[in-house]
Order: structure tokens, then C-alpha cells, then sequence
């Protein structure tokens, strides 16, 4: 993993850890305050709906009212008809004033009021219809007693005053008020769009909520409006007139300044986020950077302290060499070069170990390679070394050929390192097995030994750098963990199973990279 | 080069259009059919500047303006000598020709005469002025069956409740389809218009713009009226009695009571007090329409000689004012340009129905000296003239520049423009 992807993984745990709960406890945060916004548009709309209720009730009674004084007033005299009749020029909301018998023609009758509603006018009782549209304004027809047995005074009220003053509320820039009679009909509509509707008869969405609150079914607070918009709504109802009214505010509108905030705060937090990120990046690159120097120090003194050790180690047989060559006996000169043989094998191990740490693994440069016939060649490349050990090394193939990417050399060189351990732990006598096998959908090279195993407690640090606890002179403690690194950049992975007194079994997956038996690049045609 | 391809193609590609403007023109009442003339009274009437172009048309000052004419040169209040633009076509493609010209303004009731490359045309009723009939005469040629014009529309539909009109050669930014849709009652046209299905209404009354008030895709337009709400007098009531109800009804006092303040379009006045009614017989206020608060305000100012208000049908009031059975009646006769009112209150004037007769107005009309008609309207006035009102309309957000009259309420629709 790269300085820089740590760098990262730490600073997205710090702001995980850090900035997201806060973020959480933003957002938990600004849902209640949607909702309380919310509720307090609703119980503001619900108080203009009430104002707007009592001042249309306000309005109708003080027309009837007039109707009364003016029908009391004017009905014992004997123009009354005419009288009536001036009425409507200096109260233009009361039409049609006329006095009403029992020898009234029908046709001169109120038109919406039932003849059961007139004879009840006549018996000295106030009827009132629904209202109608008459002329373009909604209406309504009303009778109230005259002061005489027998006569009432009639007129048509023009409601068009009632339609101004719901036009007249507004709420925010988009709210409007709806009055229906008790019938759920719209009579007055703010909404430009929902007017036709008064004209018409025909009924709204909001048409059946309005009757059912006349009948004292609760409406509801937000719903899809008449003009088909999402808006919240305020409601009240004139018990007298079974009339209700609507104040509504399409909800985009209403929740616009929760929903402002929301932003707000919602840019806000993921500014801090970013902040948070950007610095915590920063500070963990430059900590990393730190941490990694110290580490390189430490790497050179245990490399220095291993190399010391070995050098040391080989210096002194030299030395014991030079001191057998300086007694210039020709019987010591077969066992002085052999020892010389034996030193300058080990010393190239000694640099070949070097080597394999500067060579990196380029995925551009790797080949396809069957795993049965690399063992193989692993087998054959051990071959000398197992015969000096007095141990043999057999190949288990795989049932098929089985295809890997990669570096061969590296490959090579990771396989044969995890052979020589196998032989080395290996009595003489003994077998190393190379065993090939598809597994967990990965290719397995498995290296058996039947050594004497590895202690528990060292397995997990096997493959750190210079864990070796052979220190025979020999190993830098470098094997393992190259062995790692060619399987990391290969995509793969090493593991390792031991039992102490029965053997150690390590494994190198690789990922299978299809059948590539076609391929040119088979190992028999390869160099 | 895919890429470059890709260019090119979006480049070449033209962006979506916008949905034309259709006019959609609510109307109530019996659509009847267009013809180029008024034999036939129907509200597709409307239609007509934009099917027959006239021979000439008038400004909003009053001054004729040619429109077939190429000039036009006034011999006499009852004679104009008349170049004929050459270029014309009638809807089929065939050119407007002189004896297309000549028939047509004959059956408008005047006579045209070719010569020297003019016409010289004449008003065959005599005492009209040739102003009036020029403004009423379409010009129109008959091809199999049917009335073509010259006009910018053609009929493309004609039905009971629905005329359509296409723009000859459509026009970018401008109104290309115009379809009159008549209802039943002014209820479902402005229920209609409301919803959308209609987007121009004219001839509203002040107080029904309340509907229209805040409809975000409709607007409110304006223009000057012609006509003006009118107590009109039988002429049996003496001169002295007429001028006297004249002025005591022509108040501020009645306008306010009838109309509330602000609809008329004439000055306010002081209310006068000094003018008072002499003794004299009781009057029935024959009433018909939308007249119901005039009546009642012109019985208040009336006082003691308002007498009884009937309120009947138009067709009923006509019938009453036909055989002289009314004392004072509610009406809205025209009173621009100047030469209508030679129609009206000329003795034996085509919509002379009231029997008024003024010789000094008839001179006045003769020679066309309308300050002078006026002035003789006043001294024998054969009506109270009390409130000329805007004329009112609601038409569709998009257009840009709606204008009512001056002569024909719609007649510069074809040069609206629509917001792009």
C-alpha cells in the first residue's frame, strides 16, 4: 500500500470518526427543523383561514342584517316596492329586493329558494340558499321577515365582494384562500387557476375535505391541491353558513427558508468535511513521511546489523583460510580451496539475495506461464542443492494445465527460495513436495516439507523483513519477505500452515489467468 | 473525426420549437357565419378585418388610412376618388381587380364608377357620409360559393360553435391561427378561458375582471370605447323637456350611482345642484341587457317623473322602440368616429330606430362639420350621454402587444406579436 493510499485511509477514518457524526447530528437536526417549519406554516395558514372565515361571516351577517333593517324599515310603506327595489343602488351587494306573498307569481320568486323555504319565509322565518352563480359573481337568495304576517322581504345577495376579499389573501407569493358552501362548491378562489371551477360548479381536490369538514371530519394539513401542486394548508369553517375555507401555500414555497438552511448547512458540513480531509491528508503524508524515515534508519541497522554479522562471520573463515594458506603446506591447499569454493558460493548467494530486492515486478512485462511445467523447472533448479541435503523434491501436478501472469524470473526465484527453506528444514532422506493445484479459484504452488515445523508465536512475523532465526551466516532474513512482495505485486498472496513435528506447507496463489494453452508463449517454446 | 462528426450534427440540428400561439377567442351567444357583410349578425362578425380588408380604415385620430386604396382624395362629404393598390390577392391567389371592388362596395350601399385609374365612389344613401359606408364595405369576390377576401386569414373551419382562421402566409413571432369558439352563456366562456381552453375574451364589464385578476398566464388589456351608455328620449318629449332631462341626467351625481367612480371615461364634474325638473309628465324607463342599475339611477335622478322601470329582453325593447312605446330608454348608441353618428342620429340613418329627426344635425353631418353635429346634438339632444367605458379584454400572457380598436375591437390582431 502506497504512503499515499494510507494517507488517505487515515484521513477518511479521521473525518468518518470526526466530521460525520456531526454531519449526522446536522441533518437529524434540520429534519426537525423542516417539520417544526413546516407545522408553523400549517398553524399560520390555519390562522388566516380562521381571520378569513370570521370576516366572511362578519360579511354575510351584516348583509342579512341590512336586509333585515332595510325590509322592516321599508315594508309597511306603500311604494315599498320601488323602494326595495332603490336599494341595490346604494347597496350594491343586495339585488333583487322585493316583497314576497303568498300571491307572489312563481316566477318572481327567488329562484335557488324551495317552495317549502319560501312558505317557511312567509311564516316570519329567515331562509337563506345555497349559493349559485348568477351573472358572473357568486350569489346567494335570502329572505327575512318584512315585520308583517305573511310577507317577507326577498333579495339576491352579490357575493362578489366575498370573491374579492378570498382574492385578497395572499401568503407568501404563490398562497391563496378557497371558500366552499356546504356542498363542498367552490364559491371564491384565490387561485387564478382553480377560478373556472368557481364558474363552472364543477368540484376540486379539495371539494370533498371541505364538505367533510362541515361535518366535522378533520382535513388534512398537506395535500395535493386543485391546480395539482404539493401545498399545506390551513382550515376553517363557518358553522353558521356551513361554509369552509381553505388557505393554502404550495409546500415548495412554504418550506422554502427550512429548505434554505438545509443547503446551507448541508454546503456547510461538507465543506468541513473536505477542510477536515484536505488537512488530515496533509498532516498524515507529512507523519507518514516522518514515520517512514525512522523506518528506513531502523531497516539500514537491522540490514547493517545482519550484514556485520554475516560478513563478520565469513571474514573469519577467510581469515582462518589465509592463516591455514600462510603455512604454505601443499597438503592444506585441496581443503583451502575448497573453502574458498564453499565461501565464494555463499558470498554469491549473499549478493544474489541483494539482486532479487532491486529487481521490481512489472505487470507490463509479465508472461504467461503454466504452473505444472514451472514446477518443474523449480524442481530441476533445486535439484543440486537437494542432492547435497540427501533430500528429494517431487512435483505433484495439477489435473490440467493451469495458467498464471507473471514474472518468471521473480517467480522463479520466490519459488526456488521456498524450496531451499522446505530442503533445508528437511531431514536427509526426506521429501520436499511441489504441489499444484486450483484453489478458491486462485492457482496454488504449495512447497510441503516433513522439517520439524515452525513455532506458533514466529508465524506471524515470518514474513517481516530479517526475521530469520537461522542467523547461520547465511540468510539475511530477506527471503520471506521477498517471497511476499513477488506475490503482492503478482496480485497473489503466501501464506503459510505449520505443525510443530510434522511439517510446514507454504503456499503461493496466483490468479489464474485462463487457458492459455493456444498462447505461443507455452514453456516449450519458451527461452 | 467521430467527434467533429458529432459537432456538426448537433450543430446543423435546429433546437425544439416552440409551441405556436393559437388564439383561442372564448365568445358567447350564436356564432353565426362570416360574411363580408353584416346581412347576416352573428359573432362571427368579429373575424372580418382579418378575412376582407377594406378599402380604407381609420386611425385612432380619426383620419381614414388606406388599405386596399393606394390614395385616396375626398371630392365631397359624399364623393372620395380612389386609386386601387395593384398588388392584392384575393385567398385563392387571384388578384383584387376594379369589378371585384366595384360589387363589393355596392352591396355596402355605395356606388363606385372606373375612371382616369380611379374610382370614384359614392354614397347611394343619401345624407350618409361616404366615411361610414367606406368603413362598413369589405371587400370580397365570390368563388364557388363562398366569399373570399384579401385579407392576412383564411377560413380553414367553419362549424355551429367554431370558426378557424389560418394566417395565409404564416409570419415568425406573430399569430398564425385564430380559432372564435362560441359557448353558451358568458358563464362557460369565462369558465372556459379560465381553464385555459380559451385564451382571448372581449367585452367584459369592469366588474367581471375580478375573475381574470392574478392568472398568471392571462393578462388584462384596454382600449377606447366607441360606444356610450345612453338615457335616449323618445322624440314625442318636447325639445325643451329633452334638454332639460339632458342635463339633469348627464350628472356625475348618476354616473357614480350607475357605474361607481372611476369607469367612465368622461371628466368628472362638480356636482351641479342648480338643475332642477320642471313639473312634467311621469316617464317609463324601458330597460333591457345590462342597463338594470342605470335605469334605477336614472329613476333616482328622475325623482318625481322616474316612473315605472321594465326591464324586457333586447329583442322586446326593440319591438317597443320600434312602435314609439317608451317615454326614455337605457341604450349605448356609437359615438366615434364622429361620421357613425351620422348612423344613428341622421334623419332615416340606418340605426336611426329611435325616429330622431335634427335638420341642423343632418346639415352639420352633410358637411361633414362634426363639431357643428355635435353642437346641434346638444341644443336638441335626442339622448343623455352619460358613460363611455374602456373597452375590456383578457388575452393570453404570451402576446406582446394586444391593443383593442380603434374601429374593430380586434382588428390589429395580425400585427400581435408573441413573445418568442
Amino acid at each position: 500500500m502506497t504512503r499515499r493510499r494510507i494517507a488517505l485511509l487515515l484521513t477518511a477514518l479521521v473525518a468518518a470518526s470526526g466530521v460525520l457524526p456531526l454531519l449526522l447530528l446536522a441533518m437529524f437536526g434540520l429534519q426537525i427543523l423542516r417539520q417544526r417549519g413546516e407545522r408553523a406554516s400549517q398553524e399560520a395558514l390555519h390562522a388566516i383561514a380562521t381571520q378569513a372565515a370570521a370576516r366572511i361571516g362578519t360579511y354575510i351577517a351584516q348583509q342579512r342584517e341590512m336586509l333585515r333593517t332595510i325590509g322592516t324599515a321599508v315594508a309597511d310603506e306603500a311604494d315599498a316596492a320601488r323602494r326595495l327595489a332603490d336599494v341595490s343602488l346604494d347597496a350594491p351587494s343586495l339585488g333583487k329586493l322585493r316583497l314576497v306573498s303568498a300571491e307572489t307569481p312563481a316566477r318572481e320568486l327567488p329562484r335557488m329558494l324551495s317552495a317549502a323555504q319560501i312558505a317557511s319565509a312567509l311564516r316570519a322565518n329567515e331562509v337563506a340558499s345555497e349559493t349559485y352563480i348568477a351573472e358572473l359573481s357568486p350569489a346567494m337568495d335570502v329572505c327575512v321577515p318584512s315585520g308583517k304576517p305573511g310577507r317577507a322581504v326577498c333579495a339576491t345577495l352579490d357575493l362578489l365582494e366575498l370573491q374579492r376579499q378570498v382574492q385578497r389573501i395572499r401568503v407568501g407569493e404563490q398562497g391563496y384562500a378557497l371558500a366552499f358552501d356546504r356542498t363542498g362548491r367552490l364559491v371564491a378562489a384565490g387561485s387564478g387557476a382553480m377560478r373556472a371551477a368557481v364558474l363552472s360548479g364543477e368540484p376540486v381536490a379539495e371539494s370533498p375535505l371541505a364538505s367533510g369538514l362541515v361535518k366535522g371530519t378533520p382535513a388534512p394539513t398537506r395535500l395535493r391541491s386543485g391546480d395539482g401542486r404539493d401545498v399545506l394548508a390551513g382550515w376553517a369553517s363557518l358553522a353558521d353558513l356551513g361554509w369552509s375555507i381553505a388557505v393554502e401555500q404550495p409546500a415548495e414555497e412554504a418550506l422554502r427558508g427550512a429548505r434554505t438552511a438545509l443547503k446551507f448547512l448541508a454546503s456547510g458540513a461538507v465543506l468541513t468535511l473536505l477542510i477536515s480531509i484536505a488537512i488530515g491528508s496533509a498532516f498524515a503524508r507529512r507523519m507518514l513521511t516522518a514515520l517512514e524515515l525512522e523506518e528506513r534508519f531502523r531497516t539500514a541497522g537491522r540490514i547493517a546489523a545482519g550484514v556485520t554479522h554475516d560478513l563478520g562471520h565469513r571474514l573469519t573463515i577467510l581469515q582462518q583460510i589465509e592463516q591455514l594458506a600462510a603455512m604454505n603446506d601443499a597438503d592444506y591447499l585441496p581443503r583451502i580451496r575448497e573453502s574458498l569454493a564453499a565461501e565464494v558460493a555463499t558470498l554469491r548467494r549473499f549478493v544474489a539475495d541483494f539482486s532479487d530486492l532491486t529487481r521490481e515486478a512489472k505487470p507490463a512485462d509479465f508472461l504467461p506461464i503454466e504452473l505444472n511445467a514451472f514446477a518443474e523447472s523449480v524442481r530441476l533448479g533445486a535439484q543440486g542443492y537437494a542432492k547435497e541435503a540427501n533430500v528429494a523434491v517431487e512435483v505433484e501436478r495439477a489435473p490440467s494445465d493451469l495458467w498464471v501472469r507473471g514474472d518468471r524470473y521473480l517467480l522463479e526465484r520466490a519459488a526456488l527460495n521456498l524450496t531451499r527453506n522446505a530442503i533445508e528444514a528437511s531431514k536427509p532422506g526426506s521429501a520436499v513436495r511441489l504441489r499444484i493445484e486450483r484453489s478458491n479459484g486462485a492457482a496454488v504452488l504449495a512447497v510441503e516439507d516433513r522439517g520439524p515445523g515452525i513455532a506458533p508465536d514466529r508465524i506471524a512475523t515470518l514474513f517481516e523483513s530479517f526475521s530469520s532465526t537461522k542467523r547461520t551466516g547465511v540468510h539475511l532474513g530477506m527471503g520471506l519477505p521477498n517471497v511476499r512482495r513477488i506475490a503482492v505485486a503478482h496480485g497473489g498472496t503466501v501464506s503459510v500452515k505449520s505443525k510443530p513435528g510434522q511439517g510446514s506447507t507454504f503456499s503461493l496463489s496466483l490468479p489464474v489467468n485462463g487457458d492459455q494453452s493456444s498462447s505461443p508463449l507455452t514453456p516449450a517454446t519458451m527461452p | 473525426m467521430r467527434f467533429l462528426l458529432l459537432i456538426a450534427l448537433v450543430g446543423c440540428t435546429a433546437p425544439p420549437g416552440r409551441e405556436p400561439v393559437v388564439l383561442r377567442i372564448a365568445l358567447w351567444g350564436p356564432l353565426g357565419e362570416l360574411a363580408p357583410t353584416a346581412t347576416e349578425p352573428g359573432l362571427a362578425s368579429v373575424a372580418q378585418p382579418w378575412v376582407y380588408d377594406r378599402l380604407v380604415t381609420i386611425d385612432a385620430s380619426g383620419n381614414l388610412k388606406p388599405v386596399l386604396a393606394a390614395s385616396i382624395e375626398r371630392v365631397s362629404n359624399q364623393q372620395m376618388r380612389i386609386e386601387l393598390r395593384l398588388d392584392a390577392t384575393f385567398s385563392d391567389g387571384a388578384p383584387v381587380t376594379e369589378s371585384d371592388v366595384v360589387r363589393s362596395l355596392e352591396s355596402a350601399g355605395l356606388s363606385a364608377v372606373p375612371g382616369e385609374g380611379a374610382l370614384v365612389v359614392e354614397s347611394r344613401q343619401p345624407g350618409l357620409p361616404i366615411d361610414a359606408l367606406l368603413l362598413q364595405a369589405h371587400i370580397f369576390r365570390e368563388s364557388h360559393g363562398r366569399n373570399l377576401g384579401s385579407g392576412p386569414f383564411a377560413v380553414t373551419l367553419q362549424s355551429e360553435s367554431e370558426l378557424r382562421l389560418t394566417r395565409r402566409s404564416p409570419r415568425p413571432g406573430r399569430v398564425n391561427e385564430i380559432r372564435l369558439i362560441a359557448y353558451k352563456t358568458p358563464r362557460d366562456a369565462f369558465a372556459h378561458t379560465l381553464k385555459g381552453d380559451a385564451n382571448l375574451i372581449f367585452d367584459i364589464e369592469p366588474r367581471s375582471l375580478e375573475f381574470f385578476r392574478d392568472v398568471p398566464s392571462l393578462q388584462v388589456f384596454h382600449g377606447a370605447g366607441r360606444s356610450t351608455d345612453a338615457i335616449i328620449f323618445n322624440p314625442a318629449v318636447s325639445r325643451a323637456d329633452r334638454r332639460q332631462l339632458a342635463e339633469a341626467l348627464s350628472s356625475p351625481q348618476l354616473r357614480e350611482l350607475a357605474y361607481g367612480a372611476g369607469e367612465c371615461a368622461e371628466p368628472g364634474a362638480a356636482p351641479r345642484n342648480d338643475v332642477s325638473l320642471n313639473s312634467g309628465p311621469v316617464l317609463r324607463i324601458l330597460s333591457w341587457g345590462t342597463f338594470e342599475r342605470l335605469a334605477l339611477a336614472a329613476r333616482r335622478i328622475l325623482a318625481r317623473r322616474g316612473g315605472e322601470i321594465v326591464h324586457v329582453t333586447p329583442q322586446e325593447a326593440l319591438s317597443r322602440i320600434a312602435s314609439g312605446a317608451f317615454d326614455v330608454v337605457t341604450g349605448r348608441p356609437l359615438r366615434w368616429p364622429p361620421s357613425s353618428m351620422a348612423l344613428v342620429w341622421r334623419t332615416g340613418g340606418p340605426y336611426n330606430i329611435f325616429g330622431y329627426s335634427n335638420p341642423t344635425f343632418d346639415d352639420a353631418v352633410d358637411r361633414a362639420d362634426w363639431a357643428a353635429a355635435e353642437a346641434a346634438l346638444a341644443n336638441d339632444p335626442p339622448a343623455a350621454f352619460l358613460c363611455t367605458h374602456d373597452q375590456l379584454a383578457v388575452v393570453d400572457a404570451r402576446i406582446m402587444n394586444p391593443k383593442l380598436g380603434p374601429y374593430d375591437t380586434l382588428e390589429t390582431l395580425p400585427e400581435w406579436e408573441v413573445a418568442r
